[in-house]
């Protein structure tokens, strides 16, 4: 490595928690070199974001770093604010998780990147205006021109993250820090954003500091990577070695713990994660799953030409003049101890066609029927009845319990609401649940916040048990959380299926995560099923366009598997339609037993 | 847009039509006006012809037509008491009330945003814990005892200040004004700092709000990153964030400073509405409450709607559209 651009030693970030400083991450050292792509992994808490923006000084006056950080020959933790400003968003720029959220709502688009160029380059209002457009044009978003007067609102998600890429390379900086840049993307999306980055890095001859808990993403793009683990650097080596011969058992066990897309061929049923020891780095052996699915007799949930659809209204008379066609024309079917995959990009509607099944979201037609009885038609009591056997679990396990309520109480309200168990019978019952979901029964007294992110996850899983349902409709359910974490809930999840024969209607974005747990899959696109069948059919034999598309996009955790892809600029379309559009009735071609995939209408 | 301006207009004429509703009938129940004006000694016959003169031998509803047919053609009755149109009466106390009012409102943002701003950024400094200090006591402390001390400290005591009356007025485009003349500024200050008072602690919360919680966000902390100086981004990052939820709430607020001057123009004997409808409320003087409410229900509907257009311009998020959501 020639002579690094960015070198740490010794760095060491501590934040005054309740008066005392406690130190967040201890010691850290390593370098960036010219042109270098540096990744630092790391589960949440690992202290990565907190290196990134030490770097960056941008903690506040509640934190404060020591140590060394050389850049161009001079030391940023010393350096008086005002030279750090002059370094911030010209020599090293910078992107955040959330593009949502990075750019000021109240200004123009154009206006937030001709203040960086002003700024640190001085140019007058007139020339930065045409060094933006020349800004946009470069990242790759259409009509550069016109876009520039108007607000983040009328931007996607994507377009977003393009534009906080345009504001920090509009000084061309030697050093590019992206903390998290395409987490909060889908995956089609997140494979044209590091693209996007790729190029850039070569066009403008820089280096990059890339932090990252998705190690699909680091295999993808970094050259080094760190691996770091509750405020130390575990590990740090070339990205092949990291991944083929890992020394440190914290790094062995992450790797174990990330699900690859097309490790699972030829495997006809559902797949354990193994477990890895964080300390021996040791794995335990991964006991195979049962074939729980029950073949014969009626489906346990049955979806019939569901539509969901969500009128938009305007004007004085609240007049209907369009509509989101948020579920289009979907059927399938849910057997006793099968797991069925509904997966797509945000927008979907996996989610609402989740929701219309227990009716939480009302349909527009169709017949939905549990355990054989219609939902669509269900009275008020008839529903609950059904909803018995069917519950729902959602993403944020933060949000989806009570924070006032102890888990106990949370775990035995459905059974007592149901009227099913007065409160003694309950309190043996949840201390049953929580044996079950892996947690100790006398946690039952504690509240929510005192539980980690994973752990209130199973407590969710035992609060739907407590009604003995049958089927589980679970929203992104394992989404938020780490990758060890996931891998144990997704375990948790294989084990009650062969327990208690619980039937799945698992959705996810998440292809890798859908390829391990899933009997079926099913791919949805603007509200329609574009191709559904058996997980090994559909993932080892995709048909369809846009399944194709999907997995193309996955980022594939071996570095020795990368691929390049041409950047495009294709945004999710929306399935937003005018008042009087009249779906047309697709149709399905055949391919093999039971999968099914959507012809187009022009092809046809 | 155009629907939208419609659509407000039309709220505006049901609001107006409920209120005067409400208040006919209030009115009509509280007491008869005649037992008020009229002197114990006047004669029964005098009694009939005074009750006949105002109408008031008509049934209730054949008074509430009456009523509503003449206010369309402008007409909002005459003051039983003085004899003159009500609505002359109202709009020729009205431009001293509100001067008081906007003059009191122009305070209230111009001291309270900078305090604000200050008390936002360095919420545990000394001196922002003071201005917070400063804050609950205008906020907790009776406007008129306020008001009463004042007038012993700077008109009594220093005798800086006049203690009441308007003071010298220029008449622009007819309308009198107070504060363009020396005197008549002096006499302003205090009753509009009294008024502003509570509005000026109300203003710094807010401001101090917004600053504390916009400072905390991703696009502050990008633009930090950015290598944007701090004056920068609080002035045009933070502060137009700010100001959003400010102006629905001083928009909903000058409404109330114009009711609640009727308490500061008592203390300071400012020629306002306020003086002549509580009289009007003492003698149950119909046609005099009936205009000065109606007028309100008018000029709130007007200020509400200029909030709303000013919002919208403010925030690019916010698309005015027709009707509620």
């Amino acid at each position: 490595m020639t002579s690094p651009i960015l070198s740490i030693s010794g760095l060491t970030t501590e934040f005054k928690v309740d008066g005392q400083w406690r130190d967040v991450i201890r010691d850290i050292s390593f370098d960036i070199g010219a042109r270098e792509t540096l990744a630092v992994v790391g589960e949440s808490g690992s202290g990565k974001s907190v290196t990134a923006m030490s770097i960056m000084r941008l903690l506040g006056a509640n934190a404060r770093s020591h140590g060394r950080i050389d850049f161009e020959g001079q030391d940023l933790l010393s350096l008086p604010l005002e030279n750090m400003q002059a370094v911030r968003g010209n020599r090293i720029g910078m992107i955040f998780q959330e593009p949502m959220t990075s750019l000021n709502p109240v200004l123009k688009i154009g206006d937030q990147i001709t203040e960086v160029l002003m700024q640190h380059r001085g140019l007058d209002h007139r020339a930065a205006t045409a060094e933006a457009i020349r800004l946009l044009d470069k990242v790759r978003i259409p009509s550069a021109a016109a876009r520039l007067n108007e607000y983040p609102m009328n931007f996607s998600g994507g377009m977003r993250q393009r534009v906080v890429i345009a504001i920090a390379l509009a000084c061309e900086p030697k050093l590019l820090i992206a903390d998290e840049p395409t987490t909060a993307l889908d995956v089609t999306i997140q494979a044209q954003i590091l693209e996007l980055i790729k190029t850039l890095q070569e066009e403008e001859d820089m280096s990059v500091l890339f932090i990252t808990h998705d190690m699909g993403v680091v295999a993808e793009i970094s050259d080094r990577t760190v691996v770091m683990y509750r405020g130390d650097v575990v590990e740090t080596d070339t990205t092949e070695r990291i991944f083929g011969n890992a020394a440190h058992p914290y790094t062995r066990a992450l790797l174990s713990a990330v699900p690859q897309l097309g490790s699972m061929a030829g495997e006809p049923r559902p797949l354990r994660f193994p477990i890895v020891d964080m300390e021996t780095g040791e794995a335990a052996p991964v006991k195979p799953t049962a074939d729980t699915v029950r073949r014969n007799g009626e489906p346990i949930l049955k979806v019939d030409n569901l539509v969901t659809r969500f009128p938009v209204r305007k004007g004085i008379l609240r007049r209907t003049v369009g509509r989101i066609h948020a579920v289009e024309d979907v059927s399938f079917e849910v057997r006793a101890g099968e797991t069925l995959s509904l997966v797509g990009e945000s927008g979907c509607g996996k989610s609402t066609t989740g929701r219309s099944i227990i009716r939480l979201t009302e349909m527009t037609s169709g017949t939905v029927e549990i355990d054989g009885r219609n939902v669509g038609e269900a009275s008020k009591t008839g529903l609950v009845e059904i909803r018995r056997e069917a519950q729902m679990i959602f993403q944020d396990p933060f949000e989806s319990l009570n924070p006032r309520m102890r888990i106990g109480q949370a775990i035995a309200e459905p059974m007592i609401a149901h009227g099913l168990a007065h409160a003694t019978v309950a309190r043996e019952r949840v201390a049953a649940l929580l044996e079950q979901v892996g947690l100790s029964p006398v946690m039952a007294d504690r509240f929510p916040h005192e539980f980690s992110g994973g752990q209130r996850q199973r407590i969710c899983i035992a609060r739907a048990l407590a009604l003995d349902p049958k089927v589980i409709v679970a929203d992104e359910s394992v989404s938020a959380l780490d990758v060890s974490i996931k891998a144990q809930v997704i375990n948790l999840m294989l084990d009650l299926q062969e327990e208690l024969g619980l039937g799945y209607l698992f959705i996810s974005h998440d292809m890798a995560v859908v390829e391990r747990i899933s009997h079926r899959v099913a791919v949805m696109y603007l509200g329609e099923i574009v191709e559904i069948g058996p997980r090994q059919a559909v993932f080892e034999n995709p048909q369809h366009d846009y399944t194709r598309k999907l997995m193309a996009a996955v980022p594939i955790a071996d570095p020795t598997r990368r691929r390049t892809r041409q950047i495009s600029s294709d945004e999710i379309r929306s399935p937003y339609r005018a008042a009087d559009y009249q779906p047309p009735k697709r149709l399905y071609r055949e391919i093999s037993d039971g999968h099914l995939v959507q012809i187009d209408a022009e092809a046809a | 847009m155009s629907s939208y301006l419609l659509s407000r207009a039309f709220q505006a004429v049901v609001t107006l039509f409920v209120m005067s509703v409400l208040v006919f009938v209030g009115l009509y129940l509280v007491g008869n006006p005649v037992d008020v004006l009229l002197s114990p000694s006047a004669t029964p016959a005098e009694r009939l012809e005074i009750i006949q003169s105002f109408g008031l031998d008509r049934p209730v509803w054949e008074q509430y037509f009456l009523f509503v047919s003449r206010a369309l053609t402008g007409d909002l009755g005459n003051s039983f008491v003085f004899n003159q149109p009500a609505l002359d009466l109202i709009l020729h106390r009205m431009p001293a009330t509100m001067e008081l009012a906007f003059t009191a409102l122009v305070m209230a943002l111009v001291i309270g945003i900078p305090l604000g701003i200050r008390a936002g950024l360095k919420p545990e400094g000394l001196i922002s814990k003071s201005i917070m200090t400063f804050s609950i006591l205008g906020f907790s402390l009776p406007t008129f005892w306020i008001g009463l001390i004042m007038i012993m400290v700077f008109s009594v005591q220093l005798g800086w200040l006049p203690a009441s009356g308007r003071g010298d007025t220029v008449s622009i485009l007819g309308v009198p004004l107070s504060f363009l003349t020396l005197d008549g500024l002096s006499h302003l200050i205090l009753p509009a700092f009294n008024l502003a008072l509570f509005k000026i602690s109300l203003v710094i919360r807010l401001t101090r709000a917004g600053v504390m919680e916009i400072m905390q966000l991703d696009f502050v902390r990008f633009a930090r990153a950015k290598g944007i100086p701090e004056s920068r981004i609080l002035r045009v990052h933070v502060l137009k964030n700010t100001l959003i939820p400010l102006i629905t709430v001083i928009g909903l607020e000058l409404g109330s400073l114009i009711a609640f001057a009727v308490v500061t123009e008592t203390i300071f004997a400012w020629p306002g509405m306020g003086k002549l409808i509580i009289d009007a409320i003492s003698v149950l003087d119909r046609p005099v409450i009936l205009a000065y409410l109606m007028i309100t229900v008018i000029m709130f509907s007007i200020i509400n709607l200029l909030v709303d257009i000013l919002y919208s311009l403010v925030d690019p998020r916010v698309r005015l559209e027709g009707g509620s959501r």
